[in-house]
């Protein structure tokens, strides 16, 4: 309450998202910051309030996204006493963030503030929480600048620049190669290597490949890119990821969508692994060279010692393979003989009509891998998703952070019929700021992902995966927002166009096909190499 | 294979909670545990810990105590009996 009283007076000079659930709080501060580069801010009050926001902190130190949250708490005095809203949120908390601290005095305030931004976007970026107990936002003291400038540097985590010997190292493995790949993950667009990443790339003529959130750091139409890795990543990359002789990965940490089973992951290969957290280096999969630094720096080092490279042959291999995917999988998916409209043609279309530049905010489940398998990226921070913790009704929140971020962008959140439902409440916040946030609803009228792993895996045993659900149009127009049911394949052109050129909030109800499957896959517990095309 | 950690880290409130944390997440068990104050005037505490664990789990454990943001050095080394 002290807090929401002091911002009456910042009214003019301070922007305040009212949103409708906490969770959508974080979230939103997650898609603000993934787009902006900086850190989002979320605040909550205490008790139900905080708790509410763990979600979205959780998903934040999955994804090393820089948020700080602000939760108010029952006055010093009271902690501890089961007071009304009281929970110990930073008991709660301290497991699924980067730092934590409560505040119970308010000469705390100033370094405590600049000391979580700092360690929010400071190497590898992560969630902060602060908890202000009643009275440290309602007393007063002395504030000394001078001292919280102090304060601000002492703490800090130093990332030393990478070592000569280890760029040299690093250098002559990938010079020697004869089947370099180059695996790149979410750490380049934190750590704006995009530029790095490209020249390097074209000097070795490396051929590469993304994790999801790594999605778009390099152009998908790029002549050396050559799609995503893992569960359901590209055909090639996968295959290849066996074939290879030397793996260049940066910023990226061998999560366990991306290399199925480690035992028969990448054995024949020499490592380099490149993090700006030291943990990940030899965590899943142990490097040949584990390099501790940050991924521009590391590739701006490595670059002149780089000698140009020719791997034509390697990479044909590649498009052997991805012709392979096109004819059994693509062409299928993008052309479909039946009358009921797939995934991928709405994504695909969606991409040709935005050019590939929208910045895409993806939900999760199969709309989420359609959405990266099928766009095409061209410009960085083009691909939002949930990554690592996989966080359904992610895409709405994060989307009006996004936007809130860049409004001169594009902004397109793509949700599933499920996935929207869980935080279906922030079409009020949308209403509210005037977002104009374009949603698309590819409704299937199943929880998708778990149906397609019932019928994959579980002999057809559906069980709870089929959803009733209510009007999408009805509850948007309940909201001030307009929209629009798409069933027939000739009517999604003009839809799509009136989404894009709608200056305000549009939402797209899309029926498509109900037992799609995405494919490839590689099935839990499988070796990349099993990787299914059907 | 059993083994003492030796942890440096700032005096205050959550940093025990944050390394033991840790240690329950993969389930590691808690042989022996000691904390005392180091340097009184920079505030810096003195973690002694002592479980069973492997070597390799034990390297990937210290980095992640590692990246604790209070934690100042960590080092270990087989404990004898």
């Amino acid at each position: 309450m002290p807090i929401y009283d002091a911002l009456y007076d910042y009214k003019n000079t301070l922007r305040h998202i009212l949103v409708r659930h906490e969770q959508g709080a974080a979230h939103a501060a997650e898609g603000y910051a993934r787009l902006k580069g900086k850190p989002g801010l979320c605040m909550a009050t205490s008790g139900p309030g905080a708790t509410n926001l763990i979600t979205g902190i959780a998903d934040a130190m999955c994804d090393s996204v820089p948020i700080v949250c602000i939760t108010g708490q029952v006055a010093a005095a009271h902690l501890g006493t089961d007071a009304f809203q009281e929970a110990p949120i930073i008991g709660m908390v301290t497991p699924v963030t980067k730092w934590c601290y409560q505040i119970t005095k308010t000469s705390e305030v100033p370094s405590i503030v600049a000391k979580a931004f700092a360690i929010a976007k400071s190497g590898r970026p992560g969630p902060v929480l602060i908890d202000i107990t009643k009275n440290a936002q309602t007393d007063f003291f002395d504030f000394d600048e001078q001292e919280t400038i102090k304060t601000n540097v002492s703490w800090s985590k130093k990332i030393l620049s990478p070592q000569a010997t280890d760029i040299d190292q690093a250098a002559k493995l990938l010079n020697n190669a004869k089947r370099p790949f180059l695996l790149i993950g979410h750490g380049i667009s934190i750590g704006k290597a995009e530029e790095a990443l490209m020249q390097v790339a074209e000097k070795g003529n490396f051929p590469t490949a993304s994790t999801l959130l790594g999605l778009s750091s390099m152009p998908t139409t790029h002549p050396l890119y050559m799609g995503m890795l893992g569960m359901h990543g590209n055909y090639s990359t996968n295959k290849l990821t066996n074939k290879a002789d030397v793996i260049f990965a940066i910023g990226m940490r061998f999560d366990d969508r991306v290399t199925g089973t480690i035992n028969t992951y990448a054995k024949q290969a020499k490592i380099i692994h490149v993090d700006i957290d030291k943990a990940e280096l030899n965590k899943v999969i142990p490097a040949t060279l584990g390099i501790h630094a940050d991924a521009k720096e590391f590739l701006e080092a490595l670059l002149p010692l780089l000698t140009p490279g020719n791997h034509a042959e390697w990479i044909e291999e590649f498009r052997m393979l991805e012709r392979q995917e096109k004819e059994q999988v693509q062409d299928a998916e993008l052309f479909p003989e039946g009358k009921d409209i797939t995934m991928a043609e709405v994504v695909r279309m969606l991409s040709n009509k935005t050019k590939g530049t929208a910045a895409i905010v993806a939900d999760v489940g199969q709309h989420q891998m359609i959405a990266a398998r099928y766009y095409e990226f061209e410009r960085p921070d083009g691909y939002i998703t949930s990554g690592g913790l996989g966080t359904m009704g992610f895409a709405l929140p994060a989307a009006i952070g996004a936007k809130i971020a860049d409004p001169a962008r594009e902004v397109i959140a793509i949700a599933g019929d499920g996935s929207f439902q869980m935080n279906i409440q922030e079409l009020g916040t949308i209403m509210q700021e005037k977002l104009p946030v374009k949603i698309i609803i590819l409704n299937n009228e199943h929880l998708g992902m778990v149906r397609q792993w019932q019928e994959l895996f579980f002999d057809k045993r559906y069980s709870a995966v089929d959803m009733k659900n209510p009007d999408f149009i009805k509850i948007a127009e309940g909201y001030g927002i307009a929209g629009e049911v798409v069933t027939e394949r000739e009517a999604l052109g003009g839809a799509l166009d009136r989404l894009l050129d709608s200056k305000v909030c549009y939402l797209l109800d899309i029926r498509v096909r109900k037992d799609e499957n995405v494919f490839p896959m590689v099935p839990s517990g499988a070796s990349i190499a099993d990787i299914r095309l059907s | 294979m059993k083994y003492t950690i030796t942890i440096f880290a700032d005096n205050s409130p959550g940093v025990l909670y944050r390394i033991a944390g840790l240690l329950l997440r993969k389930k590691i068990n808690i042989e022996s545990l000691r904390v005392e104050e180091h340097n009184h005037f920079e505030h810096v505490s003195h973690f002694t810990i002592a479980i069973e664990l492997d070597k390799e789990q034990l390297k990937k454990l210290v980095s992640q105590i590692e990246r604790i943001i209070e934690v100042r050095e960590v080092s270990f080394a087989p404990t004898l009996s």
